[in-house]
C-alpha cells in the first residue's frame, strides 16, 4: 500500500465531502479560465486593432521617431527592411509607411489632422483597419496617384464627397510648406472618434514627392507577426539582422503604443488580483475542509504514528490528499468548463448593448462582444495555480495532523 | 544466566496535571521485562497500567526516572529516532483493534512493514505467513468493517508482530471481543511468544491473568505489596 492509494482511498471514504470540495476546485478553474481566457482575447484583439491601425506588432524606425515623431526623422532603405523583415519565420507582413501630421483643406472648411502614406499595391485590409472600414468608394489605385481616403469625421467637417478636391500641406524634410491637390477616392468609417475625425490615407510616392524623399525613404516599416507571444523574439532577431543600418531602432507594439500597453498592464494587474482573491475565499474553502477531515482522523494519525509513521509521513499524507483534491477538481473543472468555454469562443456574449458599438480603449476599438480564447501558457498558469493552491490549502491541515501526539489520541477512544 | 533486560524502568514516575489536581499515575516504578516474557500488568482503572505501557512503547515521558527498552535511554531519543523506534522494535496491539479503515485486512498488516520500506515480496511472504497464523489468510481482501471484533483484533495481533519486534504491548486486547474470540486471542498470542515473541499485557481480565507467566501487580502507580507472580 503506498500513500498515493491511502490518500485517494480516503478521499473516496468520504465521496460527498471530496465532491463538494472538488467542486469548489472546479469553480475556481472555472473562474480562472473566464477571466484568464477573457483577457487573453481581448488584449490580443486590442493589440491587433492597435497593429493594423498603423506601427504594426513591430515597427522599424529612425532613432528617435518614437519619442519625438517628425517627419524629420528618415527610415533609409526602407525596401531592404522590409524584405529582411518578411525573410524572418513567423513574420506575416511588413508594410513601408510614412506617418506624419499635415493640414487639410477645402474651398470652404480646413482641419489639421494626421495622414498615413500607404502602397495600395501591398496594403491589405487583414492588416490596414482602414481598408476594412471604407464605407463610400474605394482605396486609391496607385502610390503615386492623386487619391486620398479620408475618414468619415473629416468627410462631414470639410464636407467631403467621392471626387471632391482636398489641398494637403505638410512640412517637407527640409523644413519648407509644401502642398498637393488630391481627390477623395473613399471614406472610411471605424468608429473611433480620433480616427474618423483626424487620419487620412495617401498614396506612398506622392507624398515621397511632397515631403522631398528618396524613392527608398520613409518613416517606418510596420511589421506583423503571426502570433502575438512571439513579438519580443521576432524583434531580437529583426535587430541582429539590421544591426549593420545605423540610426534605426526596432520598436516592440508596448513601445509605440505605450497607452493601450499601459492600460493592459493596469487592467491585466486587476484581472490577476481579482482572480488571487477569489483563489484565496476558495482556498480557505478547501483549508476548512481538509481541517475538518483531519480533526475527524485525530485517533487514526494517533494509531499510525504509534506504530511508528513519522510526523512528516502523516503530513505528507494530507497533503498528497490535497493534491488529489486538486487533481479531481481540475478534471471536474475542465469537463464543466468546456462547454462554456467552446460558446464563449465561437459565439461570446454581445456586450454592445451596454458599451455601444464604438468604445475605444487606450487610442483602439474595444470588440464589443465578450470571447474568451486561452493561450497555453495561460492554460498550464491555471492548471499550476490551482494545483498549487490547492496544496498550499493543504499546508496547515498537514501540519496539524503530523503534529498529531498519539498517546493524547489513544487517550480519547 | 539471565539476558540483560529487555525493558528497564528505573524509579518511573508520571504526574499528570488535570486542572489544578495533580495525578500521580505512576509513583516511583522499578520493573524490567526479560525477552521471552509474557507478562500481565494487572490492577484496579488509575493503577497506571496504560501509563506505563506508553512509556515504554515511546509514546509517553516519564516525568520522572528512567525508561530503557534494549539498553537505550528513551529520554535520549528524538522525535525520529522514537518513531523509528515503535516502528521496528515495537509491536502495539490496542483495546479497540485501531486498523486503518481505509486499508484491507493485507494492508494492515503489512502496513509496518510498508513503513520500513521493505521489498514487495520479502512483505508479501511475511504478511501471509503471519495471516496463517492468525487464521484469518482468507479474509485478506477484507476491509476492517467486514471483520467481526475477534477477526479485526486478529489482524491487529498480524500488524503488531509482522515485524519481528523487540516487544508486543498490548493494551486490554481481549477487553472488547466475546469469551469464545478472547481465548482464541489469547491462544494466538501464547502460540506467538513460545516462538519467541515477548508480550506485556495491561488487563482486568481474569483469563488473561490465568494465562500470564509472570503478573505484575499494580495499585496507585506502584507495585502492589503483593508484588509480582511467576
Amino acid at each position: 500500500m503506498n500513500m498515493t492509494q491511502m490518500a485517494w482511498r480516503n478521499l473516496v471514504r468520504n465521496k460527498r465531502r471530496s465532491l463538494i470540495t472538488s467542486f469548489s476546485v472546479a469553480f475556481g478553474v472555472f473562474l480562472a479560465v473566464t477571466f484568464t481566457g477573457s483577457g487573453d482575447y481581448s488584449y490580443t484583439k486590442m493589440i491587433d486593432t492597435g497593429a493594423v491601425m498603423g506601427f504594426g506588432h513591430l515597427t522599424v524606425e529612425a532613432a528617435g521617431y518614437n519619442d519625438r515623431p517628425s517627419l524629420a526623422r528618415i527610415l533609409t532603405g526602407a525596401s531592404d527592411v522590409q524584405a529582411t523583415a518578411l525573410r524572418l519565420p513567423r513574420v506575416e507582413a511588413a508594410m513601408t509607411r510614412i506617418m506624419g501630421q499635415a493640414m487639410f483643406a477645402t474651398g470652404s472648411n480646413s482641419s489639421g489632422g494626421f495622414f498615413m502614406a500607404i502602397d495600395p499595391a501591398r496594403e491589405m485590409p487583414l492588416y490596414n483597419f482602414f481598408l476594412r472600414s471604407i464605407v463610400s468608394g474605394r482605396l486609391f489605385d496607385t502610390a503615386d496617384g492623386r487619391g486620398i481616403l479620408v475618414g468619415a469625421g473629416m468627410a462631414a467637417k470639410l464636407n467631403l464627397r467621392l471626387g471632391k478636391k482636398v489641398i494637403v500641406t505638410m512640412t517637407d524634410k527640409h523644413g519648407e510648406l509644401t502642398s498637393e491637390l488630391l481627390r477623395v477616392s473613399g471614406i472610411f468609417k471605424t468608429g473611433d472618434n480620433s480616427a474618423d475625425h483626424h487620419l487620412t490615407l495617401l498614396p506612398l510616392d506622392r507624398v515621397r514627392r511632397i515631403l522631398n524623399y528618396g524613392p527608398d525613404e520613409a518613416t517606418l516599416v510596420a511589421v506583423y507577426v503571426k502570433d502575438l507571444r512571439q513579438v519580443a523574439a521576432v524583434g531580437r532577431r529583426l535587430s541582429e539582422k539590421l544591426r549593420d543600418l545605423r540610426n534605426i531602432e526596432v520598436m516592440p507594439w508596448q513601445k509605440t503604443q505605450a497607452d493601450l500597453s499601459g492600460l493592459i498592464r493596469v487592467d491585466r494587474l486587476f484581472n490577476y488580483l481579482l482572480q488571487s482573491l477569489v483563489g484565496l475565499v476558495i482556498a480557505a474553502g478547501i483549508m476548512n475542509t481538509m481541517l475538518m477531515s483531519v480533526l475527524e482522523r485525530t485517533r487514526e494519525f494517533g494509531i499510525m504514528m504509534a506504530v511508528g509513521m513519522a510526523s512528516r509521513q502523516v503530513a505528507r499524507l494530507v497533503l498528497i490528499e490535497s493534491f488529489w483534491i486538486g487533481i479531481m477538481g481540475l478534471l471536474l473543472g475542465m469537463i464543466l468548463t468546456a462547454p462554456w468555454f467552446w460558446y464563449m469562443s465561437e459565439f461570446g456574449i454581445d456586450l454592445s448593448r451596454y458599451v455601444g458599438v464604438d468604445y475605444s480603449a487606450g487610442g483602439v476599438l474595444v470588440d464589443p462582444v465578450m470571447k474568451l480564447r486561452l493561450y497555453k501558457e495561460s492554460g498550464f498558469m491555471i492548471l499550476f495555480a490551482v494545483l498549487g493552491l490547492t496544496m498550499a490549502a493543504g499546508v496547515y491541515p498537514a501540519i496539524k495532523a503530523g503534529r498529531t501526539v498519539p498517546v493524547e489520541s489513544l487517550k480519547e477512544m | 544466566m539471565r539476558d540483560s533486560p529487555l525493558v528497564q524502568l528505573e524509579d518511573v514516575s508520571k504526574v499528570y496535571q488535570q486542572g489544578k489536581i495533580e495525578v500521580r499515575a505512576v509513583d516511583h516504578l522499578d520493573l524490567t521485562v526479560q525477552p521471552g516474557e509474557f507478562s500481565v500488568l494487572c490492577g484496579p482503572s488509575g493503577s497506571g497500567k496504560t501509563t506505563i505501557l506508553n512509556m515504554i512503547g515511546a509514546l509517553d515521558v516519564p516525568s520522572d526516572g528512567t525508561v530503557r527498552l534494549e539498553g537505550k535511554d528513551l529520554a535520549d531519543l528524538g522525535r525520529g529516532r522514537l518513531s523509528r523506534l515503535r516502528r521496528d522494535r515495537i509491536g502495539f496491539v490496542f483495546q479497540a483493534y485501531n486498523l486503518i479503515p481505509v486499508l484491507t485486512a493485507y494492508e494492515n498488516a503489512e502496513f509496518v512493514l510498508s513503513l520500513q520500506n521493505r521489498p514487495e515480496a520479502e512483505r508479501r511472504e511475511r504478511v501471509m505467513t503471519v495471516l496463517e497464523e492468525v487464521g484469518m489468510a482468507d479474509y485478506v481482501d477484507r476491509r476492517p468493517d467486514e471483520l467481526s471484533g475477534g477477526q479485526q483484533q486478529r489482524i491487529a495481533i498480524a500488524r503488531a508482530v509482522v515485524s519481528e519486534p523487540a516487544i508486543v504491548l498490548a493494551d486490554e486486547p481481549t477487553a472488547n471481543v466475546d469469551s469464545e474470540a478472547a481465548d482464541t486471542i489469547l491462544d494466538l498470542m501464547a502460540h506467538l511468544n513460545e516462538k519467541g515473541v515477548t508480550f506485556l499485557f495491561s488487563t482486568h481480565d481474569q483469563r488473561v491473568m490465568d494465562r500470564a507467566r509472570r503478573l505484575i501487580r499494580l495499585r496507585d502507580g506502584r507495585l502492589d505489596v503483593h508484588g509480582t507472580t511467576t
